[in-house]
């Protein structure tokens, strides 16, 4: 083995993980000055921090401990991927959508059922599980309608909790997806992220659509297209609550 | 209380074992004592919601520290007067011109061990740039596995080695320069 080799091996070699490696290592050591002080000198550092690890290490305040038990009861817990897998799941969606994008702007326009559909569904896996947006406590539909109106200026009506399906309303937000606006309600269904999008302005004709592993129920009423966007094995819950929130949403 | 919420408290207490070394790793990177409450506070919060996400028989100090590192880096990247991405060229390279050029005198470890004052090491581990300073305590410190620190750092396994390689070297130098 050559110096350089030996070099980047060392680390490993110095705290036995070496592996097959250790014997073609210690050969080179007993020839070589240079590398041998660099393994002692790393050997060394090693030993010494681990052997006062301990005393450098602070011990948290208390009332941290009291805070953090605090905060994080009760905290509903999300049942979906880890989260560096989301980031993951949300920059391939990313590039599916940037891709269908790409494909159907020229041919079909932005009125691609396929592509709204596909922009809601990266909104909604965006604002539960990237930013959070829906992780505190459920809120009134009237509170909701006011936000909507106020911040947003969008008139809607928004469906209220549901405690017989276990359906909650967590917020309300504007979402801007490709070319216009819509009202964008979150719930969740017995813990599970569902959003409701409420598109003005344009008609879909209904669509039950699959994408990114999300199911997405479409339709229109009057001049608005709603879409129901929520995880694929929620359950038959969603088709319940589809027809509960088109009831309510009128 | 429901099965579930015990199962919750079961799984808040088996965080809570890990508090002092997240809050030791919240204060390295924060070098401040709010910050680094501020920092664990959040970090707990969004474990406690993921929970679901751990899988069971992995490191769940490596996966807590996984989220603690993704949270300051997140925070860094929203406050806009940081730069957050290491230059990693920038970094191997300050890790070379660091310390003055010369050989590695053999200091006895015994010798070292005896004399080196906790406030020695703590000023050689303060003197590594923070990226050789958190890799070579996750490893040596936390006896996290390369492939561990990798994702927790979300470096190349081998830009650990070659990082714990430069790091330990250093702390060494900074030790015997102070014996000299």
């Amino acid at each position: 083995m050559q110096c350089r080799e030996v070099e980047e091996k060392l680390a490993s070699y110095v705290d036995g993980a070496a592996n097959g490696n250790a014997a073609a290592i210690a050969a080179h050591l007993a020839t070589c000055d240079a590398c041998r002080q660099l393994a002692h000198a790393q050997s060394v550092a090693r030993t010494v921090l681990k052997a006062r690890a301990a005393q450098l290490s602070p011990i948290a305040p208390p009332g941290l401990r009291t805070r953090i038990i605090a905060n994080t009861a009760n905290q509903p817990q999300e049942p979906i991927l880890a989260w560096t897998g989301r980031l993951t799941a949300f920059a391939a969606a990313a590039m599916v959508v940037l891709t269908l994008g790409a494909v159907l702007l020229p041919v079909a326009t932005i009125r691609s059922t396929t592509l709204l559909a596909a922009q809601l569904a990266l909104d909604h896996l965006k604002c539960f599980t990237i930013e959070g947006d829906a992780d505190g406590a459920p809120i009134a539909k009237q509170q909701a309608e006011a936000t909507l109106k106020q911040d947003f200026d969008l008139i809607v009506k928004v469906p209220a909790s549901l405690a017989a399906e276990k359906l909650e309303l967590m917020a309300v937000r504007r979402c801007l997806y490709g070319d216009g606006r819509a009202a964008h309600l979150m719930y969740r269904l017995d813990g599970e992220p569902v959003s409701l999008f409420i598109v003005p302005g344009v008609s879909r004709p209904a669509a039950e659509l699959s994408l990114f592993g999300h199911e997405q129920v479409v339709w229109t009423q009057g001049d608005r297209t709603y879409m129901l966007v929520a995880r694929g094995g929620v359950g038959d819950g969603l088709a319940r609550v589809a027809s509960y929130l088109r009831n309510e949403a009128q | 209380m429901s099965t579930r919420d015990s199962e919750g408290d079961g799984f808040r207490a088996a965080t809570l074992e890990f508090l002092d070394s997240l809050y030791g790793a919240a204060l390295r990177l924060t070098r401040n004592a709010d910050r680094a409450q501020d920092l664990v506070q959040d970090t707990y919060l969004k474990a406690i919601r993921a929970q679901r996400s751990f899988t069971q028989g992995t490191n769940l100090k490596a996966w807590l520290y996984t989220i603690l590192q993704n949270t300051w880096r997140n925070r860094q990247r929203d406050g806009a007067r940081s730069k957050v991405e290491f230059d990693s060229e920038a970094v191997e390279r300050s890790a070379e011109g660091g310390t003055a050029p010369r050989g590695l005198e053999q200091t006895p470890e015994s010798l070292l061990m005896r004399d080196t004052l906790n406030a020695d090491l703590q000023a050689a581990l303060d003197g590594l740039g923070e990226a050789f300073r958190e890799v070579v305590w996750l490893r040596d410190v936390d006896e996290l596995t390369y492939q561990e620190i990798a994702d927790v750092l979300e470096i190349p396994i081998g830009t650990v080695m070659s990082r714990l390689s430069r790091g330990r070297k250093q702390l060494y130098e900074a030790l015997t320069r102070q014996k000299a």
